[in-house]
């Protein structure tokens, strides 16, 4: 059972007694100010001492002093509430992450394990036993796919890929991309669009491009019902920028998600009942690698069961279209 | 271990190719044996198959193995279920047997230990078939001026003596075994009736309605079946 702190010291009820608290003091200081420095006035007065102007210009020099102390108080306070918000919310989303790769990583380790144990207890058919190889191939592949996919972001992350940059044409290298990859896209469109007719040089670091094209496209396959997943990929030559899109005719997204899925260990849906799939890194990885390119990355979708748009936007202003 | 005999098992598992192995093995120790990939589907097959052992994942889409298990457990205190997940934390063993789980394993498991576990349980249900006719547990329930007879499925009431749908007794056993704890909608039509959360919550609202006309002295102000806003529902008595 998950440890409930009681209610007092539930951070939000905390933040807003400290703020009260310093606005409560913030009256005191100046109400007991004002009673004091009227008492010192009254002595003034009795002995006739022609100050006043002096006092009244004091007070408002310390209203104001006390004030803006405070006010940065208050600053320094909600700052600090944030942060730790966001802390915490990190540190959710990351045990969430964990709970969910262990699972990735449990669910073709048990099967692996179940089918040698089979193996040695049970003399099988050719037949069966080329279906069940089978399965532990793609059992390995699936484990491998996760490792690499957390070697991919430890290496993303210790930015050990700097100066790896090599002047290529964007299309050609979506092209032989697709080209390479087929079996992993089978039955599935993807259709490459360039109206434009022209190439798109532009630094880049082709493994990590060829990463970032690997998990939008799985994407738009895996996160899809339609019969037939389709993903268009279309070159948008802007004035100054270069647009590459890719639509597809999968599950859509909900507006309130949009701006959290590129968020490190994210998942759209549920862990508990494995409406979550998959390891929430996959767009964190695009965004990083689009951040390497001094690009940016948006998502669109008309709604659920609409399909999405992914957006990735690269300056021209270092290319040349040859 | 084979003296068990022929039983039909009944695999809820996601993932096809441990669904498939275990599929294999029980197979070969001389089992029938059906696999259903979600909780909805799994539901329904113990429904129509009457299976003599379930083997439970925990992690499914749709509804989730713990409801699962809780609304088979409704209909049928006895059948074995043995939960088979990667969730091994042992706040997870605690709730899987709190939910009347049997057994409880975690993957990776050794294929040896979960067959062997597997008779003993269909063992074990051979020899209690006798007691089943003979030992009558607990068939009424009492509260205010009500009383439920599960065997029959009647109810004494303010109405009089009136008939109970299979339903109606399913949800009012939901509503006891949680008796002063709130249920929410969500939770009442996957438990109860075995849809996920994208069925229309109406269904649980007319069934409280037509309760309320039953049990309570005043449909009005209900006593027993109480709204809590925006959870759901609660049932509790003196």
């Amino acid at each position: 059972m998950e440890n409930h702190p009681k209610w007092y010291f539930h951070p939000v009820l905390i933040f807003i007694s400290s703020v009260v608290a310093l606005a409560a003091s913030l009256f005191l200081y100046i109400y007991w100010y004002v009673e004091v420095s009227s008492g010192l006035k009254d002595v003034v007065r009795r002995y006739n001492l022609d100050t006043t102007r002096f006092y009244e210009a004091q007070t408002w020099v310390v209203i104001l002093v006390l004030s803006i102390l405070v006010g940065i108080i208050l600053a320094g306070m909600l700052i600090i509430f944030i942060y730790n918000q966001k802390t915490l919310q990190f540190y959710r989303l990351q045990h969430n992450f964990i709970n969910n790769f262990t699972h990735e990583l449990k669910t073709p380790v048990t099967s692996l394990k179940l089918y040698l144990e089979t193996f040695q207890r049970h003399e099988l058919s050719r037949e069966d036993r080329l279906k069940y190889l089978g399965y532990m191939i793609r059992d390995v592949n699936r484990l491998s796919d996760n490792i690499s996919r957390i070697l991919d972001l430890a290496r993303i992350e210790s930015r050990s890929h700097e100066g790896e940059f090599i002047e290529s044409d964007l299309v050609q290298i979506v092209e032989a991309f697709c080209k390479a990859n087929t079996h992993l896209f089978q039955g599935s469109d993807i259709r490459v669009h360039n109206p434009s007719g022209s190439a798109f040089v532009y630094p880049v670091n082709v493994p990590l491009f060829e990463m970032l094209l690997m998990n939008l496209l799985t994407n738009a396959i895996k996160y899809n019902t339609s019969e037939r997943p389709i993903v268009d990929i279309r070159f948008v030559p802007q004035k100054r920028r270069l647009d590459i899109q890719f639509e597809d005719n999968g599950i859509g997204l909900e507006k309130k998600e949009i701006r959290k899925i590129f968020k490190k260990f994210y998942q759209v849906g549920r862990s508990d009942d494995r409406s979550a799939k998959g390891s929430g890194l996959g767009l964190y990885l695009v965004r990083q690698i689009v951040r390497i390119h001094k690009g940016k990355i948006s998502a669109e979708s008309r709604g659920p069961g609409q399909g999405s748009i992914f957006t990735l936007t690269l300056s021209l202003r270092k290319a040349r279209a040859a | 271990m084979k003296e068990t005999g022929k039983k039909r098992i009944l695999i809820i598992e996601d993932e096809e190719h441990i669904a498939e192995g275990l599929k294999f093995n029980l197979s070969r120790q001389g089992h029938e044996v059906m696999i259903a990939f979600d909780g909805v589907s799994g539901l329904q097959k113990w429904k129509e198959w009457q299976p003599h052992l379930i083997v439970l994942d925990i992690m499914l889409p749709g509804i989730n193995g713990f409801s699962v298990l809780q609304s088979i457990r409704l209909a049928d205190e006895r059948l074995p279920v043995l939960i088979l997940t990667a969730k091994g934390a042992p706040d997870d063993r605690v709730r899987g047997l709190s939910y009347g789980s049997d057994d409880y394993m975690t993957k990776p498991f050794n294929l040896d230990e979960f067959l062997l576990r597997v008779e003993r349980l269909l063992a074990r249900v051979t020899w209690s078939r006798g007691e089943e006719k003979t030992g009558p547990s607990q068939q009424t329930y009492h509260f205010g001026g009500n009383e439920i007879d599960f065997n029959t499925f009647t109810a004494r009431c303010r109405q009089g003596t009136i008939q109970l749908t299979e339903q109606e007794v399913k949800i009012l056993k939901l509503f006891i075994a949680n008796r002063g704890k709130p249920l929410s909608r969500k939770h009442l039509l996957e438990i109860g009736w075995g849809y996920t959360g994208v069925t229309t919550t109406r269904t649980v609202d007319n069934f409280i309605v037509r309760f309320r006309k039953y049990f309570e002295d005043d449909p009005q102000k209900p006593l027993y079946f109480k709204s809590l806003r925006s959870v759901g529902y609660i049932f509790d008595h003196d």
